[in-house]
């Protein structure tokens, strides 16, 4: 059997995260070493850009690009941002790498700095994730020790600095133009694209976002080259994917497997298929935001593509057996979505408060006609009307319920 | 867990008076003293040059911030799918049966009990966490011990 490519778990368990000579030892830095020899960062963005790594964050856009845009702006002042603001329920991938292999996404984010010129970067940090943060600032201070950023990395004419920055529980942040709000000592509320951050971003000069998992692939690519990277995982997304998976399987936890794997391969194959005694009912796919598949819907594969009918998100399994009482997940999924609400447009701020409501009414397994109608108008007001992203998002799961599991 | 000698005035100086380094400021002030009370909000504003308004503005906006007096005991718990399908919701029950009180109910000043978002630590759920304290993998037996220590 060929070995599967690892390339975000490769050493994890080996090395020690508090210390960096563990992770020199296994070649760690070495893209950088040969990067600042001759930085050429025209070469290194085509290099990503052909590569095909797409944003692990859940939207999936080409890193490559934003690259490109922020590489070609001539705006001197270039900024950074490392997203690493989980909050998606069931996702706690980024927390993993943090936690096993900090230098990795240090390495990772100075070359994607290196890159696109910018100065400065920042790594915002999800409030509740006070281990991952303590390794976090050890890795950083090892890493300044060895001159690997701060003033002429390694004796170049380079220079980068880097600084954490803690949120404080908001899960809208996790949205790139909110957590440059937040940044920025605002509400984290979102703000109208375009302009995009790549053209307008941290302070309104050119700032490159990217999640934890994404600037973790870069070294890899950097040192093996855009073809063997694109040979791994499917045509549509290249690469591997981190996925957590949840709920009633056997074998809970994290696997790190090429993308365009089947979900039925990564239930039943990886995770060891269903506990004991329970029976695969649904399973929702990319956190509380994601869709629901039911048993037809096995053959789907998990992969970011545009034709895609199951957004892969952020790579967060749940698996559902048909003992769990459907209440309880509804009432679940409109209470998070009604908290974390940033209020800033109506149809969203009102349209999830209803919906928890409405939900609440339904714990004894009855629901008026009046109700139903309404659920349905919130439902299309979420979907059509807000202004960002949330709004749609806080109505997939409901709406899936609904039409799939015909609970009422 | 109360500081005496942490004055409002002290924590501060740590910050650069930008705007940017507003919201790590009043997360601060917020983890130090439980809450920023009126008086405080005005000094933070008047160290930054903002409006109180902006103050309030983004601090109300982040849930780890408050501005109203935390109860003795405030019991959270982590009500995501995640959660939800490992009897969180049986949980919230058993505690609102247990101590007599109710869901997000905040006029209560001794114990209030609330739902949160998701930690990240979805492999260990059910998770609870009270006063600060985060306990994994409660379910109906364990909460009864867990209460015991704050009540």
């Amino acid at each position: 059997m060929k070995k599967e490519t690892k390339i975000i778990t490769q050493n994890w368990g080996e090395i020690n995260p508090k210390k960096i000579g563990d992770y020199l030892k296994v070649g760690g830095y070495e893209t950088l070493k040969n990067f600042v020899k001759n930085p050429d960062g025209k070469k290194a963005v085509a290099e990503i850009k052909l590569s095909g790594l797409q944003g692990r964050g859940g939207a999936g856009f080409s890193m490559g690009k934003k690259m490109e845009c922020v590489f070609n702006n001539k705006v001197k002042e270039k900024y950074f941002v490392c997203n690493f603001d989980e909050s998606e329920p069931g996702t706690f991938k980024d927390r993993l790498i943090v936690e096993n292999n900090p230098h990795l996404v240090l390495e990772g984010i100075i070359l994607a700095s290196l890159i696109v010129g910018a100065q400065k970067a920042i790594i915002y940090i999800n409030g509740h994730y006070e281990k991952a943060k303590e390794i976090l600032e050890m890795a950083l201070e090892q890493a300044q020790e060895k001159n690997f950023w701060g003033e002429h990395i390694l004796k170049t004419k380079l220079n980068l600095e880097i600084e954490i920055f803690v949120g404080a529980g908001a899960y809208i942040c996790g949205e790139e133009t909110a957590l440059l709000n937040s940044l920025e000592g605002l509400r984290g509320e979102p703000k109208a694209r375009p302009p995009y951050p790549v053209e307008n971003g941290y302070l309104g000069k050119p700032t490159l976002i990217n999640n934890v998992e994404t600037v973790a692939n870069v070294p890899w690519i950097i040192k093996n080259g855009e073809k063997k990277y694109a040979a791994v995982g499917s045509e549509k997304s290249p690469g591997t994917k981190l996925f957590t998976i949840s709920g009633a399987v056997k074998n809970p936890g994290y696997f790190e497997l090429p993308l365009g794997i089947t979900l039925r391969e990564l239930i039943f194959d990886k995770a060891g298929g269903m506990k004991k005694g329970k029976d695969f009912w649904f399973a929702q796919l990319g956190g509380a935001s994601g869709r629901l598949l039911m048993e037809e819907d096995l053959d789907t594969k998990l992969e970011y593509s545009r034709e895609g009918k199951f957004p892969l998100g952020s790579g967060a399994i749940l698996v559902v057996d048909k003992s769990v009482p459907i209440w309880e997940l509804l009432f679940s999924w409109s209470d998070f979505f009604a908290r974390e609400s940033c209020g800033k447009c109506i149809p969203c701020r009102e349209g999830t408060f209803r919906m928890r409501e409405i939900i609440g009414r339904f714990e004894d397994g009855e629901i008026s006609e009046r109700d139903k109608q309404a659920l349905q108008d919130i439902l299309w007001t979420l979907e059509k009307t807000c202004f960002c992203p949330f709004g749609s998002f806080a109505a997939v799961a409901i709406k899936d319920a609904i039409q799939k599991l015909k609970i009422f | 867990m109360f500081v005496a000698q942490k004055t409002i005035e002290k924590i501060l100086l740590d910050f650069e008076p930008e705007e940017k380094n507003l919201l790590p400021a009043l997360k601060e002030v917020a983890s130090v003293f439980g809450f920023i009370d009126e008086n405080q909000a005005d000094k933070i504003a008047a160290y930054f040059s903002l409006p109180l308004t902006q103050v309030f503005e983004t601090g109300s906006f982040y849930s780890e911030i408050r501005f109203e007096k935390k109860p003795m005991v405030l019991i959270e718990i982590c009500s995501s799918p995640n959660c939800a399908v490992n009897d969180s919701w049986q949980i919230i029950q058993e505690i609102q049966n247990h101590l007599g009180i109710k869901l997000d109910d905040t006029s209560n000043d001794k114990i209030q009990l609330r739902t949160m978002s998701c930690l990240g630590r979805c492999a260990e759920g059910p998770i609870v966490r009270v006063n600060g304290e985060i306990f994994v993998q409660v379910d109906k037996g364990k909460i009864y011990d867990i209460l015991k220590k704050y009540i």
